[in-house]
């Protein structure tokens, strides 16, 4: 259990670290800088993936098994007994290792937080948690319609963070409009993060969106989970 | 002895019609192989972008010309996206889905070598997205727009090469989730061992990050260890990096490996199974 943690924090990181050992920093742009972006990415992927690891799952082992059925007879709200039908505790690995990565960062980068730095902080990370949960409700809305092949979630999970490792100043617009406004990616990791380090010359309060934007974007996915209940056929047996 | 001969004939032959069985059944999911080949071309196409960043705005760009160039680098993420589709990820869900609820016991009477029986699964499980996912991925890659588009492969010799890798680097990875499997029988260990050692898997297989890439003084082990073979060879072959007159031996390491793993499964399960436990009823 705790090699499996300490594998996670090395193992996570590391393309990244080598890459700028390899090339050096960009511009302004040093590892730190990108390294707290996705740390902070990071930290909200995992605080979803270990509290809503049902709906994570839930596609593969309840609809194709039709467990699902059973759940729509007890007297208890779907979303919740779906998120909690399984629970991994070494997920936590990763936000532990986010948080750690978020204040090793900070304080590489000469930070010093404010209260207000750190409301937005936590702000960012709980925009992130239902950013990531939402992801994971929408495949699970649509899985009541595909049954299997879902592959293409991965795109907006694993995918994802990847993006956090381009700088932003060289993102192409395309991608930049896509996770911003359909996913609020960058809303839940590179605003915050650039205005609690003051890297940008616009406002300070463009770090709070992170919660609005993720909100809104799980209501959006629960939205689609609704209507797939709604239209529910029961498979297997 | 002949008839020990004989079992073996029909051990081989059953062990390709499940093979066979197994890879027509997976075929059946075509939409789930479109879907992930978009991921593949997706995820390719932002790595793409990030490392034409690195080359070109970074502060040492010019001392890694050497190592590898851009436009290899592309080759390489292509034909990783490609290659990763036949790394094990975990346990097949089917073998986990016997090991957990008792039927290894129902697997233990037929009378086959439980071992090439479940490798014979994985190979197949394998294969079908192989084909599937990876030529949608490598059709996409052969089409881009230029500056995103893999290049063909630098002889015929090295191509002629790169397939003979590409076979020894399908049975290694097929070996090494055996080797998994084999300790997943173990069931009161659970997820975390196996989730480790495929993980330490990947990273070192070179798909988080070509291993040239890797700092200079790891590039001798980074070469020898075991899961060079799964991805970094066969590119090498292909990019020309590895050739027929320097590049030989690199085959040999993947041999080397896959004959390990086997052994290491195989005598693993067999002890294993010696005391097996069967769940539940």
């Amino acid at each position: 259990m705790i090699f499996q943690t300490l594998l996670v924090v090395i193992t996570d990181p590391i393309g990244l670290i080598f890459m700028f050992a390899r090339f050096g920093s960009i511009g302004e742009w040093s590892v730190y800088r990108i390294l707290l972006i996705y740390a902070i990415a990071v930290t909200s992927y995992g605080l979803a993936e270990s509290f809503c690891r049902g709906f994570d799952y839930f596609p593969w082992k309840m609809i194709r098994s039709g467990d699902f059925d059973r759940l729509l007879l007890r007297p208890r709200s779907l979303m919740a007994q779906v998120a909690g039908s399984y629970f991994h505790l070494h997920r936590l690995a990763r936000v532990a290792s986010g948080l750690v990565t978020t204040i090793y960062c900070l304080q590489a980068l000469k930070v010093s937080l404010r209260w207000l730095d750190i409301c937005m902080l936590i702000m960012a990370f709980m925009g992130g948690f239902f950013t990531y949960t939402g992801v994971f409700v929408i495949t699970s809305g649509i899985a009541f319609f595909s049954i299997k092949g879902l592959d293409w979630i991965y795109i907006f999970t694993n995918v994802s963070y990847q993006v956090t490792r381009c700088p932003m100043d060289y993102m192409p617009a395309a991608l930049k409009y896509l996770f911003t406004f359909f996913m609020p990616m960058l809303l839940i990791s590179y605003y915050p993060a650039a205005s609690i380090c003051g890297w940008t010359e616009d406002s300070y309060f463009k770090g709070f969106l992170a919660l609005p934007g993720g909100t809104f974007f799980f209501l959006l996915a629960s939205f689609v989970w609704r209507f797939g209940v709604r239209h529910y056929k029961s498979t297997g047996s | 002895m002949t008839e020990k001969m004989i079992n073996r004939v029909f051990m081989l032959r059953a062990c390709f019609s499940l093979f066979h069985i197994k890879t027509a059944e997976s075929f059946q999911y075509r939409l789930a192989g479109i879907a992930g080949a978009t991921t593949s071309i997706i995820y390719a196409v932002i790595e793409i972008l990030v490392y034409g960043i690195f080359y070109k705005y970074a502060e040492n760009s010019a001392g890694l010309l050497a190592a590898m160039d851009l436009k290899q680098v592309i080759t390489y993420i292509w034909l990783a996206q490609f290659l990763f589709l036949m790394q094990p990820m975990n346990v097949d869900s089917e073998i986990l889905g016997k090991i957990t609820n008792g039927d290894v016991g129902i697997e233990l009477c037929r009378p086959l070598d439980l071992y090439f029986h479940w490798f014979a699964k994985i190979a197949a499980g394998r294969l079908a997205p192989l084909i599937w996912r990876g030529s949608a991925v490598l059709l996409a890659g052969f089409f881009m727009p230029s500056s995103y588009r893999m290049a063909l492969p630098v002889s015929p010799s090295g191509f002629l090469l790169m397939l003979v890798s590409l076979f020894s680097a399908f049975l290694l990875c097929t070996s090494y989730g055996m080797l998994a499997c084999a300790i997943r029988l173990n069931i009161n260990w659970g997820e975390g061992p196996v989730y480790m050692i495929l993980l330490i898997a990947g990273v070192l297989s070179g798909s988080y990050l070509p291993l040239v890439l890797w700092p200079d003084v790891m590039q001798n082990f980074l070469v020898l260890q075991p899961f060079a073979g799964y991805l970094d060879i066969p590119v090498r072959f292909y990019l020309g990096l590895l050739t027929v007159e320097n590049g030989l031996w690199a085959i040999g390491i993947q041999l080397f490996w896959i004959v390990v793993f086997i052994a290491a499964g195989r005598s693993l399960m067999n002890r294993r199974l010696k005391k097996v436990i069967v769940q539940g009823g």
